[in-house]
């Protein structure tokens, strides 16, 4: 098949211009290289004046073989290819594959650890939430809100620089447990910054989900109902936004979140308002949740003390042979878990993701899956544009949250 | 599952629901498989669209993925080549069934656009990265790999790297010569000569004269 039968072409056929004379829709072509793409996602849309008619989204433009990577590498060093998939919510990432990886092995993750897991994944769906809200606004042309997002997340941002020591591609879980403690410094920052944030949310509401400009900008548009949301595979706020309250956090929990008290918020309009909105509801429980965490977090170990999984520390490598071989052959080759193939949901700041890892009793998975949400998600940007207005398109967009890292994997 | 029985005992408690609709996929020809807290089960290729909507009825009625595996390399493995697998859930979150398929090379499947608007990308999916054709797709194209590259990358014997990667039209990278190209080994693919950064000059331009005079001058 060539590029034409297959839709490629962004123009009219050669048929459509000289077999019939009407030309009825213009097919114009968005991005690959557009502000409001998020990334690089085309979009090959037909319009009938300004009206959407079809709208097909071209993906694959970041396509770097994640998963057939990871199948390449041990388990444990594909905990750094996870994150870099949706860098702005890298921990969910992190913790699905780390989670997956425990699942096959039996790990027993220490307490501290998963409440550690559970507050930095919470603070960086913050993060995310808040570049959605600061790069939505921006696409429909409020430039205020980006600022003020991005100074939250700027410190944000320091905390996980002070946890990791990197801002964005963390690599900080390890199969087990986690890579290190986190410093005394963590904790008053998180505390500064729960204290801080709740007026910044105001301040946001303020700005712009009670600005009459904005909510009148939004209302109805991209309009999914609950069924279309379920017929599509849309999931996470997106997905709530249109009434149905699944949240894996609360339906089948993982990682230690049915610890938590937290609210699971829901809006039934389905429009790109309840989208946007239902972002400033959920950082509000992450920080109920992150709040909880870091409370009830006591000292103790952060790795799991099986020797097949966990790096010995270092004082013992110094007096017991013993601890010398586990710590070569855990660097040299990594550990092997059972045959078996295993797949943990969860939720990330953008819906259901999940890796499926078949194991063949080697010490690199054998098979990857990522179910990524935003890849999934995107393909209900068609319900919500068909009908619209080509000027609501960016809204849409930016209404769903693709990260195209995400998408294309 | 493929020849994974080792571990697949199967006596843990299924939920009811999850109960229910094995029973009635079991009739369909389904094998079912458990592994930890998850249950899968294998149907005939002539019955998946059948079985895929009878877990659609049954309460399992979102679809979370369908993707496929190439069990070429699998240590022990025997039967068909590659499995393509369906991850069904159902709206509350907390339930959750694989339905499985084999096909060999070459093989095609029905589709399931009918029953799911969202298997759209994910049946493209599948047949980008292992060439497994659904029939009856309304737009059967590649997803994710440029549309003038040859092969499947995620079949088992797709070569990684230090090979030239394949375009149709004739087009190849050679991995080699474009390593080659960078250090100035070999012109290769960029055409570059080699050398330092933009300006600089080898010894030889350096000598008595060089430029001013053509090469004689530079002699004693």
């Amino acid at each position: 098949m060539s590029a034409r039968d297959l839709g490629h072409a962004a123009t009219v056929t050669r048929e459509e211009q000289h077999g019939e004379f009407e030309t009825r829709y213009m097919r114009i072509n968005v991005g690959p290289q557009h502000p409001s793409t998020h990334g690089v996602l085309r979009l090959v849309v037909d319009l009938d004046g300004e009206e959407i008619v079809g709208i097909k989204p071209q993906i694959g433009y970041l396509h770097t073989g994640f998963e057939k990577t990871m199948e390449n590498r041990t388990y444990q060093q594909g905990v750094t290819y996870a994150n870099r998939m949706d860098y702005l919510h890298g921990f969910a990432h992190d913790l699905a594959y780390v989670l997956s990886v425990e699942k096959l092995m039996d790990a027993r993750v220490p307490e501290r650890a998963q409440r550690i897991r559970v507050a930095l994944n919470e603070l960086n769906r913050i993060a995310s939430h808040l570049v959605f809200i600061g790069t939505g606004l921006l696409d429909m042309g409020a430039l205020t809100p980006f600022f003020y997002t991005m100074r939250e997340r700027e410190m944000l941002l320091d905390i996980f620089e002070l946890v990791c020591g990197v801002r964005m591609n963390f690599g900080y879980f390890r199969v087990g447990g986690l890579y290190r403690d986190v410093p005394d410094e963590f904790f008053p920052a998180v505390d500064q910054f729960l204290e801080m944030f709740p007026k910044m949310i105001v301040q946001y509401e303020r700005l712009f989900a009670k600005n009459d400009i904005f909510v009148n900008r939004l209302k109805n548009v991209g309009v999914l109902s609950r069924e279309t949301a379920l017929d599509w595979g849309l999931t996470g706020p997106s997905l709530r936004a249109s009434g149905v309250p699944l949240d894996f956090r609360k339906a089948a929990p993982y990682g230690g979140y049915e610890d938590y008290d937290f609210d699971v918020p829901t809006y039934d309009a389905g429009d790109a308002l309840s989208r946007m909105l239902i972002r400033v509801d959920e950082m509000r429980e992450s920080m109920k949740i992150v709040r909880q965490a870091v409370d009830r977090m006591e000292p103790g170990p952060i790795r799991d003390p099986d020797r097949r999984i966990s790096l010995p520390p270092r004082s013992e490598l110094e007096d017991s042979m013993e601890a010398v071989i586990f710590h070569f052959k855990l660097v040299t080759e990594g550990f092997h878990p059972p045959r078996g193939e295993v797949y943990v949901a969860t939720e990330s700041a953008r819906g259901e993701l999940g890796y499926y890892i078949v194991s063949d009793g080697g010490s690199m998975p054998y098979r990857v899956k990522v179910r990524v949400p935003s890849l999934i998600n995107l393909q209900s940007l068609e319900p919500a544009c068909l009908g619209g207005l080509f000027a609501d398109m960016i809204v849409n967009i930016a209404s769903l949250d693709p990260i195209m890292g995400d998408v294309d994997k | 599952m493929s020849d994974a029985g080792s571990h697949t005992a199967s006596d843990i408690e299924l939920a009811a629901a999850t109960q229910a609709t094995v029973d009635k996929l079991v009739p369909l020809g389904g094998v079912v498989k458990t592994f930890k807290d998850m249950v899968s089960v294998t149907v005939p290729k002539e019955h998946i669209v059948e079985a895929v909507s009878v877990a659609k009825e049954s309460g399992f009625a979102m679809i979370s993925d369908v993707f496929g595996i190439d069990y070429l390399t699998y240590p022990g493995h025997q039967g068909k080549r590659f499995t393509v697998a369906y991850n069904m859930r159902n709206p509350d979150g907390n339930g959750r069934i694989f339905i499985r398929v084999d096909v060999d090379e070459g093989e095609s499947l029905p589709t399931i656009t009918g029953l799911f608007k969202a298997a759209n990308f994910m049946e493209r999916e599948v047949y980008d990265m292992f060439g497994v054709v659904f029939e009856g797709h309304p737009d059967l194209r590649k997803l994710l790999t440029p549309e003038d590259f040859d092969g499947h990358p995620h079949r088992k014997d797709f070569p990684l790297g230090e090979t030239p990667t394949l375009f149709n039209e004739g087009r190849f990278l050679d991995p080699a010569a474009f390593r080659a190209g960078l250090v100035g080994a070999d012109p290769g693919l960029t055409g570059w000569k080699g050398g330092a950064a933009k300006g600089a000059r080898s010894e030889q331009d350096f000598g008595q004269g060089a430029g001013m005079h053509g090469k004689e001058s530079g002699k004693p």
